[in-house]
C-alpha cells in the first residue's frame, strides 16, 4: 500500500509540475528564450492568491487574481528584459544571469512583504481520507487531475485547430514567413508568454493549498520546469507535461527505498540520465547537437 | 577594521581566482556549468581533511584540493561532450543538485550539514601563516599564479583551438581539432583551479560546510565572470570586486528595518544584474556589443 | 550599546566571509561581550529575542554599578547557519575581543565552539537545545535545558500514556542527530519502541510522501524536531495526509508560526518551567522592569540571556574583588567555585561541564495557548 500511496501523492505533484512544465516549453517552443524566471511567475501566482484568500476573496476571484499576475509578469519579462537583449544580438547567458537577477528580486520582495516563513491557506480540500485501508486521498487530487486534463485539452485544441495556434507553433521555425502571412511575431511572442505564464497558476494556486509556499519556491520550480522540459524533450509541450509527470512520481517513490531527503535529488538524477543517454527526450524531435 | 579588510581582501583573492577558472570553461570553452561551485567544494572537503588529518601546509592543501577536483571534474566533462547548450546548463544543474544533497549526507567525510569545523591556522613549509598578512599575501599568489597560467595557456595553441571550438563546433571540427580532448582538458583546467581556491578557502574560513557550495553560491560565480565580462583575463575579477563589496557598500544603507537589510541587499544585487546585462550585455571590461 | 553589523543572506554567506563593518576596541578597555545570534535570514525572530533580554541585564550592571569598567556588547549575525556561526565567532574573537560570547543555536555552537575554544573565550547558550552542547568545550556553558533532558521528561509520559511506539522525524543536522540518539536511549529505557526513524533537511517543504511512510509505520505517536517554521509544514502536512495520532515535539515549537496554526491543536510539547511566580528579588525585578516597557510577559529566552549576562555580572564582580584578571580562564574557575547563584528564576547550581539545571514542563497548546499537561 505504501506503494500505491507514493504513486497517487507522486502523480498529483507530477500534474502540477507538468503544467508548470508545459508553460515553460510553450514559451520556450514558441519564442527560443529560456525563459530562467518563469517560477517567479509561479511564486507572484501563489502569493497573490494567499493574499486574497486572507484578504477574505472567494476562492475563484482569488484565483483570478493569481492569473492577472502571472500573465503580467510574463508579458513585463518579455517586454522589458528580454526583448532589449535580444535586440542586442544577447547570448544565451545574458538571459540568464538577467533572468536570474529577477527571481532574485521577486524572491526578496516576497520577503519583504510577507516575510521569510512558509505560508498556507487552510481548505478542507486537501485533508485526505482513506478511501482504501491505508490509501489516502485528499479532494486536492481529482482537483489537479481535473485542472490538468481540461487545460491540456484545451491547449491542445487551440494550438492544433485556431489559426493564432498553429502560427505560434509556426513562430520558432520561420518569422520571416509569419510576417508575410501579416502577422506580429511581437504579438505572438507576448501571447505565448501569457499563455505560458498563465500554465503555471493551477499549480501554484493548490501549491498555496496542500505544501505552503515559501519565498525560494521560484527556483524550485524553476528546476522543475527545466529538468521536466529536458526530460521531455525541449520545446515539446507533451514531452514537458511527460516529464513533469515522471519527475514528480520519481520524487515520491524514491521515498520508499530512501530517506525523504534524496527525493529532490532523485528528480535530478532521472534528468542527469536522460541528457547522458537519451538528450532528446522522451519525445522531443529536436537534437541536442 | 584592518582585520576586517584583510579578511574582505584574501575572500577577494580566493573568490578572483574561483572566477577565473570558470572562465575558462564559460569564457574560453563555452561551456556554462551552473556546477562550479561543486569543485570549490570538492577542493574544500579533499584540502580541510590534510589540514585535519595531514598537514595544514598551504601546498599540500591545495595541491589536494586541485587534484581531487580535477579528477572528479570528468563528471562534468561527460555531459560536457554530448551535448550542449541549455542542454549542458540543464545537465550541470542537476549535477549540482544531486552534489548538494550528497554533500549533506556523506557526513563521514563532509559532516554533513555540521561541517568540519577546527581547521588548524595555514602553515608554509613549516613557517605559520596566522598572520592575515601573510596568508593574504598566499592568496594573491595563488591568484596572480592562477591568472598567469591561464593567460600563457589561453594565448597558446591550446587556448586558440578552444576559443575556435566555441564559435563554431563544426567548423573546429572540420579543422581537424580533437573536440572531445579539447573539451575535456578546459574542464579539468577550470575545476583543478577550482579545486585549489576550494583548498584556500578551506584554510580562510577554518570551517567548510555545505552551505558553501550550493546552487547559490555557483549562480554568484558565474554572474561574477559575466558581469565583469566572459572571455577576458580582467573580467572575472572586476566582476567578483564588484559583487563582494557591492553587499558590503549595501549595509550601509540607511532607513532599513535591521531585519530586513538582507532582503532589501538581494534585491538590489538582482536588481543590478537584470539591469547591467539589458543595458551592457558583454560585462564590465568587455568589448562592445557584437564581437564577443 | 548595540553595535549592529550586518551580514547578508545565507547563499551568499561565503563570499560574505566577513562584510560587516568592523571597529577595533573602543574606549578604555571595557569588558567586551559578544552576540552570535541569527540577525538576518528567516530566523531573525530569535535575534532579536535573545538580545532583548541580555540588553535588559546590562541595564540593570550598569544600574548596580557592580563592576569597575563598562560592559559592551557586539553583536554578529550567525544567520543561525554553521558557517555564519565560525565566521562570526572569529570576528568576534580576533577583532574585537570580546572575552564572553552569547550564542544560540546548535550548529552555530558547534561550529564557533572550537575557535572559542582556542582563544579560551567563554560561550554561553541560551537559545540552542542540540544534546551534544553539554561539554561541548570548557569554555561552552549552558543556561537553558538541553533537548536530551527534555526527551528523558517526555518518554516516561508517552509510554505512561499508552503511547508506545513512537515514530521519530528529526533534523539531519547535529541539533536533530543528537535528539535522536537521546531518543533512542531514552524510550527503550522507559519501556517504549522507535516505530520509525525519519531524517529531513532544514530545505525540505513537502512531506506527503514522509506521511505515508510514517502511516506505513503504524506509530502509536508521531515526535518530530525540526526548527523554525518548517514545524508548521510538517503539522500541516502530516494532518492533511491522514496521521491522526498525537504529535509531540520540543521547545521549539514555542513560535507564532507555529501556535497560530490551526491543525496545531493539541500538540504536546516540553518547555522549561516558566517561574514568572517565583519571589525571589532578582525574578521580580526582571519581571517588574520587563513589563514595565514590553506590557507582556518574557519568554524564557529572555530569561536565559537575562541570566548568562547577569553571570557575567557576577563572576567578574567576584574576580575583581579578589583582584584577579577577568579572563576565559578566571572566569571558569570563578565559576567552578561558586556554582550557586541569585538568578531569575530563583538560585541556580551549575554542575561540572558548566550547565546550570532546569526544570521541564509538559504542556499542550489550546487555542494557541499553552496550557500545562504535567
Amino acid at each position: 500500500m505504501l506503494l500505491a500511496q507514493l504513486l497517487i501523492s507522486g502523480i498529483q505533484t507530477g500534474l502540477l509540475y507538468a503544467l508548470t512544465a508545459a508553460g515553460f516549453a510553450l514559451i520556450f517552443g514558441a519564442t527560443r528564450i529560456f525563459h530562467f524566471a518563469h517560477g517567479a511567475a509561479y511564486a507572484l501566482a501563489g502569493y497573490g492568491f494567499v493574499f486574497a484568500v486572507r484578504a477574505g476573496w472567494s476562492w475563484p476571484l482569488a484565483a483570478l487574481l493569481a492569473t492577472v499576475l502571472a500573465v503580467g509578469f510574463g508579458l513585463f519579462m518579455d517586454a522589458f528584459v528580454y526583448r532589449p537583449i535580444q535586440r542586442h544580438t544577447g547570448s544565451f547567458f545574458t538571459v540568464f544571469v538577467a533572468a536570474f537577477g529577477v527571481v532574485i528580486v521577486v524572491q526578496s520582495g516576497i520577503e519583504i512583504g510577507f516575510g521569510r516563513a512558509f505560508v498556507a491557506v487552510t481548505s478542507p480540500l486537501t485533508r485526505a481520507s482513506a478511501v482504501l485501508p491505508g490509501l489516502y486521498l485528499a479532494r486536492a487530487f481529482w482537483i489537479a487531475l481535473a485542472a490538468a486534463g481540461v487545460l491540456f485539452g484545451a491547449l491542445g485544441l487551440f494550438l492544433a485547430r485556431t489559426r493564432t495556434g498553429i502560427a505560434l507553433r509556426a513562430l520558432a521555425e520561420n518569422p520571416d514567413l509569419l510576417r508575410a502571412y501579416g502577422l506580429s511575431a511581437r504579438r505572438l511572442s507576448a501571447l505565448a508568454f501569457a499563455l505560458g505564464s498563465a500554465l503555471a497558476v493551477p499549480g501554484a494556486v493548490l501549491g498555496a493549498a496542500t505544501t505552503g509556499l515559501s519565498p525560494s519556491v521560484a527556483s524550485h520550480v524553476m528546476l522543475v520546469s527545466l529538468a521536466a522540459s529536458v526530460v521531455g524533450g525541449i520545446g515539446s509541450l507533451r514531452g514537458a507535461a511527460a516529464g513533469g509527470l515522471v519527475l514528480g512520481i520519481a520524487e515520491n517513490l524514491v521515498v520508499s527505498v530512501l530517506d525523504t531527503q534524496w527525493s529532490e535529488a532523485a528528480g535530478f538524477v532521472v534528468l542527469f540520465a536522460f541528457i547522458l543517454f537519451r538528450p532528446r527526450g522522451i519525445f522531443g524531435a529536436a537534437l541536442a547537437r | 577594521m584592518t582585520a576586517y579588510l584583510l579578511n574582505l581582501a584574501q575572500l577577494a583573492a580566493i573568490f578572483g581566482l574561483l572566477a577565473a577558472s570558470l572562465n575558462v570553461l564559460v569564457g574560453y570553452g563555452g561551456i556554462f556549468s551552473v556546477a562550479h561551485a561543486v569543485f570549490f567544494g570538492f577542493g574544500a572537503y579533499a584540502g580541510a581533511q590534510i589540514a585535519l588529518n595531514v598537514t595544514p601546509d598551504v601546498l599540500l592543501v591545495s595541491a589536494a584540493g586541485g587534484l581531487v577536483a580535477g579528477v572528479l571534474s570528468l563528471a562534468l566533462a561527460l555531459p560536457a561532450l554530448r551535448v550542449r547548450g541549455e542542454y549542458f546548463v540543464v545537465a550541470s544543474l542537476g549535477l549540482q543538485m544531486v552534489a548538494t544533497t550528497a554533500f549533506t549526507e556523506a557526513e563521514p567525510v563532509t559532516g554533513g550539514l555540521g561541517g568540519l569545523v577546527g581547521i588548524p591556522p595555514p602553515q608554509l613549509l613549516g613557517f605559520s601563516l596566522a598572520s592575515p598578512w601573510a596568508f593574504l599575501a598566499v592568496c594573491l599568489a595563488a591568484l596572480f599564479g592562477g591568472l598567469a597560467v591561464m593567460r600563457l595557456l589561453m594565448r597558446g595553441s591550446f587556448g586558440r583551438s578552444l576559443m575556435a571550438l566555441r564559435d563554431s563546433e563544426s567548423a573546429a571540427e572540420a579543422f581537424g581539432k580533437n573536440v572531445a580532448l579539447l573539451k575535456t582538458l578546459a574542464v579539468a583546467l577550470g575545476c583543478t583551479i577550482a579545486g585549489v581556491a576550494g583548498g584556500l578557502f578551506a584554510l580562510q574560513m577554518a570551517f567548510v560546510n555545505v552551505e558553501s557550495f550550493t546552487l547559490d553560491q555557483s549562480v554568484l560565480v558565474l554572474a561574477m565572470v559575466i558581469v565583469g565580462g566572459t572571455g577576458t583575463l580582467a573580467g572575472p575579477l572586476v566582476g567578483t570586486l564588484l559583487l563582494l563589496l557591492l553587499p558590503a557598500a549595501l549595509s550601509f544603507l540607511p532607513g532599513i528595518p535591521p531585519t530586513e537589510i538582507g532582503a532589501v541587499q538581494q534585491a538590489i544585487y538582482g536588481l543590478a544584474m537584470a539591469l547591467l546585462m539589458i543595458f551592457r550585455p558583454a560585462g564590465l571590461a568587455g568589448r562592445a556589443q557584437g564581437k564577443r | 550599546m548595540i553595535e549592529r553589523r550586518m551580514l547578508l543572506r545565507a547563499g551568499l554567506g561565503a563570499a560574505a566571509g566577513g562584510l560587516a563593518l568592523g571597529r577595533a576596541r573602543a574606549e578604555a578597555e571595557p569588558y567586551v561581550l559578544g552576540t552570535l545570534f541569527p540577525m538576518a535570514g528567516p530566523n531573525a525572530e530569535y535575534g532579536t529575542i535573545f538580545t532583548e533580554g541580555a540588553q535588559l541585564a546590562l541595564t540593570h550592571l550598569a544600574a548596580d554599578k557592580l563592576l569597575s569598567r563598562q560592559v559592551v556588547l557586539k553583536a554578529e549575525d550567525s544567520q543561525g547557519t554553521p558557517q555564519g556561526g565560525a565566521v562570526g565567532m572569529s570576528k568576534l574573537v580576533n577583532v574585537d575581543h570580546a572575552l564572553y560570547v552569547l550564542i544560540g543555536f546548535t550548529g552555530v555552537s558547534k561550529a564557533a565552539a572550537p575557535i572559542g575554544t582556542r582563544a579560551k573565550v567563554v560561550m554561553v547558550n541560551g537559545g540552542g537545545v542540540g544534546p551534544d552542547l553539554a561539554g561541548l568545550s570548557p569554555y561552552y556553558w549552558n543556561v537553558i535545558p538541553l533537548a536530551s533532558a527534555e526527551v528523558s521528561r517526555i518518554a516516561p509520559y508517552l509510554v505512561a500514556k499508552g503511547w508506545k511506539r513512537v515514530a521519530l522525524i528529526y533534523m539531519d543536522d547535529p541539533f536533530g542527530n543528537g535528539l535522536r540518539k537521546s531518543m533512542q536511549t531514552d524510550l527503550p529505557k522507559a519501556g517504549g519502541e522507535i516505530a520509525g526513524l525519519f531524517a529531513i533537511t532544514p530545505a525540505e517543504q513537502q512531506f506527503s510522501a514522509l506521511a505515508a511512510k510514517v502511516r506505513d509505520a503504524k506509530p502509536d505517536v508521531v515526535y518530530f524536531a525540526s526548527y523554525g517554521a518548517q514545524q508548521a509544514q510538517i503539522i500541516k502536512q502530516l494532518r492533511d495526509n491522514g496521521i491522526d495520532q498525537q504529535l509531540v515535539t520540543y521547545s521549539g515549537a514555542l513560535i507564532p508560526s507555529v501556535r497560530s496554526l490551526p491543525q496545531a491543536e493539541g500538540l504536546i510539547f516540553t518547555v522549561q518551567t516558566a517561574p514568572w511566580s517565583a519571589t525571589d528579588p532578582v525574578t521580580r525585578r526582571f519581571l517588574a522592569d520587563w513589563q514595565a516597557t514590553h506590557k507582556e510577559l518574557p519568554s524564557v529566552y529572555h530569561q536565559n540571556y537575562y541570566n548568562a549576562v547577569r553571570l557575567f555580572g557576577l563572576l567578574a564582580h567576584g574576580l575583581e574583588q579578589q583582584g584577579k584578571p577577568v579572563d576565559g580562564d578566571s572566569l571558569r574557575a570563578e565559576l567552578l567555585r561558586v556554582r550557586r547563584f541569585a538568578l531569575v528564576g530563583g538560585e541556580g547550581t551549575f554542575d561540572d561541564l558548566g550547565d546550570l539545571s532546569v526544570p521541564i514542563d509538559i504542556e499542550t497548546l489550546k487555542g494557541g495557548q499553552p496550557v500545562k499537561l504535567d
